[in-house]
């Protein structure tokens, strides 16, 4: 699904974000990415969220080279990729239905199927009480679980997460990871970045360790 | 979160050109195309509906940029509305330019008709009307108060006039006419007062080239000023435009809320410009007409036509969405990948 073929991202200010790495993901497979700040985690999902182009080698998400696509193309791309962050970014103006609503409504789906699909996401990550609140009335791993609805309403091929249990104490950390891996079992390609090693190594998934923007492990967590 | 209310399992979507699972009981297809018109249909009302929220929202905040613009329209409209007042008061071009055929003062009025008759036949002149010397002599009388004086003349000394219309009234082509209507049997002399006609004209021209400029320097202003509004939209919705864009809103579906602003500031300022202009010169009108009445003339300004103020409407309208569109252009280029 993923195939990362010495793919370097290097700034304008010189700063090297990435030196040619290289690995696989198949598709259905969890994998953590983790290192220390700075590493690179970012800007390895800022790659595949096509936010930033690789400077070298060939980035390939299901066959199509991210390196090359057009603008007018990533559109259509991350419409197929859901994204958790680690603040959430959730509209407060917005109600948690509407939040989640947002990428069917870019997708241009009736009414009718929008309802169906964000209720079924929101019971999903046991919300279905809360669509009618503003996200500024949920607590902290409220707001995560509401993201993540948001990330798979659409149901995405691949779900990249940044972080997203930075800021939930560590049952909410737990509780949110497993609906990650439900997500998961419904066939959907799993990308976590975190540095949570001790989350991690509960997970026991595949893991890819970053160091300085180069892959220094790539490995089952223990 | 518990298991047993989980619904079935909804084979993700893959990416690419990979073939698509289908869930029988959700459609996994990608809507039709009425299922997409309407929600296309749906998507613009909804983005005028919440650009009408938001600029209600600051009802005096929106209402000053809608003056800027207006005050910034009004002004080139206005001074053209005053240009071709002024143009109406100097009389028709045509009127400007006539020729005044001084007969000898042995001309018949019988005589007089005819060659008018005949002059009116000629290429390049629209019409010919005959003075007669009794006319010509009662209006002198009307128009010098030396009515008294010219009565104890022993004899009528005003020559029968044929006062020439021109079809045209670039200078050779006057001064062709003049030189030809001049030869013609019993004229005596044949007049016309250029100069007057050059000067005006180049007042006019100037007072276009003028209004030209000015309309450009104001249109630019103005699309400083939508896109400055419009940018601090933008600020305000920094996150929400990241999130669309980041869940797959291509940019036009990010624009179009801000378009819609953009071209409902424009429609604001253009509805306040016609007010200002039609209020403004209504002012104006009070004492045109009475500096008018001084000088005998019945002269009133004219209000905003119609039309232009139709154009004026329309015209802020495109520019707002152009405003709006640049500023939005500018900022979708930030967040383009590098």
């Amino acid at each position: 699904m993923i195939r990362f073929e010495q793919v370097g991202k290097r700034y304008p200010n010189g700063h090297v974000g990435l030196h040619e790495l290289s690995f696989r993901v198949r598709r259905g497979e969890f994998l953590f990415v983790t290192g220390h700040s700075g590493a690179g985690k970012s800007t390895l999902l800022r790659l595949l969220l096509a936010m930033e182009r690789p400077t070298s080698g060939k980035l390939l998400l299901a066959g199509q080279d991210l390196a090359q696509i057009t603008n007018a193309q990533i559109p259509y791309l991350r419409r197929q990729i859901g994204v958790v962050f680690q603040n959430h970014q959730l509209l407060f103006d917005r109600s948690v239905f509407d939040n989640v609503a947002l990428p069917l409504q870019i997708l241009g789906l009736s009414k009718t199927e929008i309802g169906s699909r964000v209720g079924s996401a929101l019971e999903r990550v046991a919300l279905s009480d809360k669509a009618e609140l503003f996200p500024g009335d949920l607590s902290t791993g409220q707001q995560q679980r509401v993201g993540i609805a948001r990330a798979i309403v659409h149901r995405p091929a691949l779900l990249l997460a940044d972080e997203p249990t930075g800021n939930l104490d560590p049952r909410l950390a737990a509780e949110i990871m497993g609906v990650f891996e439900d997500i998961n079992k419904l066939g959907t390609s799993v990308l976590i970045a975190s540095h949570d090693l001790a989350l991690i190594a509960r997970m026991r998934h595949r893991m890819l360790t970053l160091q300085r923007g180069r892959l220094i492990g790539d490995g089952e967590a223990v | 979160m518990s298991a047993t209310r989980i619904p079935p399992p909804q084979p993700a979507q893959r990416v690419g050109a990979a073939p698509k699972k289908v869930d029988p009981k959700i459609p996994d297809e990608g809507p039709d195309f009425r299922t997409q018109f309407h929600a296309w249909v749906e998507s613009h009302r909804a983005s005028i509906v919440d650009s009408l929220r938001r600029l209600g929202r600051q009802p005096i905040g929106s209402f000053f940029t809608c003056l800027v613009m207006a005050v910034a329209l009004s002004l080139p409209m206005g001074l053209s509305l005053l240009l071709n007042n002024v143009e109406r008061l100097g009389g028709s071009w045509q009127r400007a330019a006539q020729i005044s055929l001084f007969m000898q003062l042995d001309v018949k009025d019988a005589a007089g008709q005819a060659l008018s008759k005949q002059i009116e036949g000629m290429p390049n002149v629209a019409s010919a009307e005959w003075i007669s010397r009794e006319q010509a002599l009662a209006e002198f009388q009307q128009q010098s108060g030396l009515g008294q004086a010219l009565k104890e003349l022993p004899d009528n000394p005003l020559p029968g006039v044929v006062l020439v219309t021109p079809q045209e009234v670039d200078k050779p082509t006057l001064e062709a006419l003049r030189q030809r209507l001049s030869e013609l049997p019993k004229v005596e002399q044949a007049q016309v007062d250029l100069l007057w006609v050059e000067r005006l004209s180049a007042i006019l021209k100037l007072g276009e080239r003028f209004v030209f400029g000015l309309t450009l320097l104001l249109v630019m202003a103005l699309l400083l000023v939508i896109g400055n509004t419009i940018r601090l939209h933008i600020e305000n919705r920094r996150t929400e435009i990241e999130v669309i864009k980041l869940v797959g809103g291509t940019d036009s579906y990010v624009r179009r809320p801000f378009l819609y602003m953009g071209a409902l500031y424009g429609f604001g300022a253009g509805l306040l410009a016609w007010l200002v202009l039609a209020y403004g010169l209504n002012w104006l009108n009070g004492a045109v007409v009475n500096l008018a009445g001084l000088y005998g003339s019945n002269f009133a300004l004219d209000g905003v036509p119609v039309g232009d103020g139709f154009s004026l409407v329309i015209g802020a309208v495109l520019l707002g969405y152009i405003g709006a569109w640049l500023a939005v252009a500018r900022h979708l280029r930030e967040l383009a990948p590098r």
